[in-house]
């Protein structure tokens, strides 16, 4: 457990000390925030249901800038070599980076928190709907995290990792979208199921059903598996 | 005399990357207080070797315990024992070299009241204490590599392993750097791998030489190169027609070939080199057969160094470890 820390400690100390992730967190707000008043100004209505919409396609493009160097800097900088050879178990690598990540992901979303404050003093938004968003939101971008880690295990080359999990994560998205084709039941339920759009969905209009948060775990714990097994076999 | 029982031990380990076979049946061990040093050529597997001891890669077949754990199933047990260098410095240059140590003290288990004391030990035996706030990135050469050291010897380990420490060191780094390795040998056990055989002369108490996956030998510096005295060369400088010089020479017990070669310049002196046996005492042989007949200047016996050794063990092996 103490490595697993180390491991989470030394991650985030590394975030606040590279451009890359106060850049990230920027573009994600300054994203967020516009969506945020375009939004609010051209409907008039005080909801964050298209606003959550919006975050979450931004969030697909910026979670690969993010989780494309949890590994393969790693590869680039020897310092795999260094991690393999301590007492860590590969479990408590991966787990250590990705919590790190997720707490960049929990900082970026408390970032957009700001965005209530005058949706509750000009509006009387549903506050049931907002805290639903939310959790749909952190469910998504952490599988998002697991997947984009798991990607970054694979390749030394951070700009492919990036491009894989990027195309893996809109691929996911976009799944849902195959319903229309398709005459089976079986396709159409499958292509549902793995949609991360059509999950998100229900958490925007305030519906946090246990298959949503239950899909978005498995696809968690799946990706971090993999990924532990992944450099376990390297070994 | 103090027990010192085997820390490395390796048992018949072979290594293959898809169907290339790297390693071959290696088995050898190092025991406590004793620092082997590893000598190859490039690609003669001495970085996989320390790296399936570090636990960075498993062997494919054959054992690695270390400190009396399997490297197969005790992995993380047997990590806290290690102190490892790669070749590369693995360093975070984004962390400042305090950040960076603290982080691997806490990964190896070293208590959390005890890591500032364990850091000062470990500044001051690598000379980092100038540095110590800066980021990695900002290092020198030398710097880098000694905190490569530094972080090896966090959580005093049973045993050091050593991909080329002193490389793109300047010479007084160097001589720090294996006062800290001799040191430390003192009462652990050390497997360095390095090019350069001096190195491995004046610090390691054992040398094995590996090439292309195989363990060609593994003894004291003397003992390799005892064991290369029958090649041994005495050369001398004499006055003296060539023919029946070389007559002469070849008419003495224990001369077995010779290489006249004349002096540039029409100069009547001649070079002669003289393959001899290990036999004692040939130089004399030598010496008396000439200095009868011919003037004779100068009279050397040369002593093999481990360069010799080095170089007749590889050139030995077949370029086909597979066949060997």
């Amino acid at each position: 457990m103490s490595g697993m820390l180390a491991v989470y400690q030394k991650e985030l100390s590394t975030y606040f000390r590279s451009p890359i992730a106060y850049f990230v967190v920027a573009v994600f707000l300054l994203g967020a925030g516009y969506f945020f008043l375009y939004n609010i100004f051209l409907t008039g209505d005080a909801t964050m249901a298209v606003t959550f919409q919006n975050m979450g396609v931004l969030l697909l493009t910026l979670i690969p800038v993010v989780s494309m160097r949890l590994f393969s800097a790693e590869y680039n900088a020897h310092t795999m070599e260094l991690l393999l050879a301590l007492p860590l178990k590969p479990w408590q690598i991966v787990l250590g980076k990705y919590f790190g990540a997720v707490t960049m992901l929990l900082l970026m979303t408390g970032g957009t928190l700001i965005d209530l404050v005058p949706l509750y003093l000009f509006g009387n938004p549903e506050t049931t709907t907002i805290v639903s968003g939310y959790v749909g939101f952190v469910l998504l971008g952490m599988a998002c995290l697991a997947v984009g880690q798991f990607f970054s295990a694979l390749t030394q080359n951070q700009i492919v990792a990036a491009l894989i999990t990027a195309a893996v994560l809109l691929g996911f998205w976009f799944i849902g979208h195959l319903q229309s084709f398709q005459t089976s039941y079986a396709l159409r339920s499958l292509f549902g199921y793995l949609s991360f759009a059509l999950h998100f969905a229900d958490f925007i209009q305030g519906l946090v059903r246990s298959e949503g948060v239950i899909f978005y775990l498995v696809v968690c714990a799946t990706a971090l598996t993999l990924n532990a097994s992944y450099l376990q076999w390297r070994r | 005399m103090k027990p010192s029982p085997a820390v490395i031990v390796l048992e018949s380990v072979s290594k293959r990357y898809g169907s290339k076979r790297v390693i071959h049946d290696l088995s050898f061990t190092v025991e406590n207080g004793e620092i082997v040093g590893f000598l190859g050529p490039n690609g003669a597997g001495k970085t996989t070797t320390i790296r399936m001891i570090a636990g960075v890669t498993a062997a494919t077949s054959g054992r690695v315990t270390v400190a009396g754990y399997d490297m197969a199933t005790q992995n993380a047990d047997a990590a806290r024992q290690i102190g490892y260098l790669p070749e590369h410095p693995p360093l975070y240059d984004t962390l400042d070299v305090s950040a960076y140590l603290r982080f691997v003290a806490k990964v190896k288990g070293v208590p959390r009241t005890a890591i500032r004391t364990e850091l000062e030990r470990v500044t001051a035996a690598c000379r980092l204490e100038a540095v110590f706030r800066y980021e990695v990135y900002k290092l020198s050469r030398g710097y880098r590599q000694r905190l490569g050291l530094a972080q090896a010897l966090l959580g005093k380990p049973e045993v050091l392993l050593l991909d080329e420490p002193t490389a793109g060191l300047d010479p007084g780094q160097i001589q720090e750097t294996r006062e800290i390795i001799r040191s430390f040998g003192e009462d652990h056990a050390v497997l360095l791998s390095t090019h350069i055989l001096a190195e491995a002369t004046l610090i390691c108490r054992r040398v094995a030489i590996i090439n292309h996956g195989r363990l060609l030998a593994i003894d004291s510096p003397n003992g390799l190169q005892r064991v290369v005295e029958r090649t041994n060369r005495v050369t001398l400088q004499v006055t003296a027609p060539a023919q029946a010089l070389r007559e002469e020479l070849l008419s003495v017990q224990g001369v077995t070939a010779l290489e006249i070669r004349a002096s540039p310049g029409g100069h009547p002196v001649l070079s002669v080199e003289c393959q001899v046996d290990a036999r004692e005492g040939v130089e004399a042989a030598i010496a008396r057969a000439v200095a009868g007949r011919w003037e004779l200047h100068r009279l050397e016996r040369q002593q093999p160094t481990l360069e010799n050794v080095f170089i007749k063990y590889v050139k030995e092996t077949p370029v086909d470890g597979e066949t060997a």
